[in-house]
């Protein structure tokens, strides 16, 4: 099989997969397909280098980083340095704090809250924050995939989604509050 | 780590769920194909053949500027068998069965069937493993006289490769870009050779590359 034969078959099939990774961290479909071609061609022109059959989280963390590099150069404002030792610990506590949210009523609230209402918070969270949720609840990747893809310890990928998740929470409590 | 005795992360409440799942559109799927394909081939062309045609370009640049008079008399020839050349191409692609006289992916058919029809043995190869199948052949009239017509496939696209006596030398392959057409003609063993194709010119150039 020739190596474009063999490209398409194994990393072809992600194509959805790098294209909602690329729409939700640059929130617009044009950007995002022309971001998509270029990991595309990026991962044909490294394809020597995926080993055997992870062709998801590879070319994800190609995807990603062709994002990256797109925001820093397009969008610099939205790409902020995290400072991820300092928020790990921190994290951990407002963890504590936001345990138990399952019986919550405001998380039964939270699951009625329509498409478009989660759409929009999920849009509107820091880009770092928003890719680990993306690649964890929309693409169901596990920990330590998002930890390769996104070049961070698996440590810092819990404190990042459980942050994410509390902001994103918020995020939507008051939308759904400002409706009301 | 105090994060996973805590809580298990798995069981925390999946709030973007209901969050979209962008799917790839059709139109992206087809241009990435496309990119990923130009991609492979990019890799597999060696440097050569991509500073090949930037060197043609300087090389017909400088002719220019040192001899415009010569160039002007050469051109003009160059210009008369380029259009016959396109139009003999143009009309072998017209009405299926006007392509090929012969039609044969052998050599060994190939050209004993131009024997007694010309005078003169055209060069008939078979380079499929290089991308450029052979398809067959057939008599055409170019430059006014009688010349062996030999076609090649590579993918899609057709190759004639027109082939006559000459008697000058060996002169390298050159390459001139007519209505969309690539077109390259070079001498080489006493043969005059133009191929013409609707692919890239760097492709007809490897074709030359090959034949000589």
């Amino acid at each position: 099989m020739t190596r474009l034969a063999r490209f398409e078959q194994t990393v072809l099939p992600h194509l959805d997969a790098a294209y909602n990774l690329a729409r939700w961290l640059t929130r617009n479909e044009h950007d995002a397909e022309d971001v998509v071609q270029e990991a595309f061609m990026r991962a044909m022109r490294y394809f020597d280098r995926l080993k055997g059959n992870e062709a998801r989280p590879w070319l994800l963390a190609i995807v990603r980083n062709t994002c990256w590099s797109w925001l820093e150069k397009n969008r610099p404002a939205e790409v902020v340095a995290l400072d991820d030792a300092g928020t790990v610990s921190a994290d951990a506590e407002s963890l504590g704090q936001v345990s138990g949210m399952d019986a919550n009523p405001e998380v039964i609230l939270l699951r009625s809250a329509n498409r478009k209402l989660v759409n929009q918070a999920l849009e509107e969270l820091p880009v770092a924050f928003r890719e680990v949720i993306v690649m964890r609840e929309i693409e169901d990747l596990s920990y330590k995939e998002i930890a390769s893809i996104a070049g961070i310890p698996a440590g810092t990928v819990m404190s990042r989604l459980s942050r994410g998740r509390e902001m994103l929470r918020r995020a939507i409590e008051n939308r759904m509050r400002r409706a009301s | 780590m105090s994060l996973g005795t805590r809580k298990d992360p798995g069981e925390e409440p999946l709030i973007a769920r209901d969050a979209t799942y962008y799917r790839a559109p059709d139109a992206l799927r087809a241009r990435v194909m496309s990119a990923v394909r130009r991609e492979a081939r990019e890799e597999a062309r060696p440097a050569f053949w991509r500073w090949g045609g930037m060197a043609a370009a300087f090389a017909v640049v400088a002719l220019v500027s040192w001899n415009v008079a010569l160039l002007q008399a050469r051109g003009s020839e160059e210009d008369r068998l380029a259009r016959e050349v396109e139009t003999a191409h143009v009309r072998s692609l017209m009405v299926d069965g006007h392509l090929n006289d012969v039609a044969s992916t052998d050599q060994h058919t190939v050209k004993p069937w131009f024997e007694g029809k010309l005078d003169f043995a055209p060069n008939v190869a078979d380079p499929a493993a290089s991308g450029f199948a052979l398809m067959g052949g057939r008599l055409d009239y170019v430059n006014g006289r009688a010349v062996a017509a030999l076609t090649y496939r590579h993918r899609l696209h057709v190759v004639n490769v027109f082939e006559w006596p000459s008697a000058g030398g060996d002169s390298a392959p050159v390459l001139l870009t007519r209505r969309g057409y690539a077109i390259v003609h070079w001498t080489h063993g006493g043969l005059a050779y133009w191929a013409i194709s609707d692919t890239a010119g760097e492709d007809v150039l490897k074709l030359a590359q090959l034949l000589s």
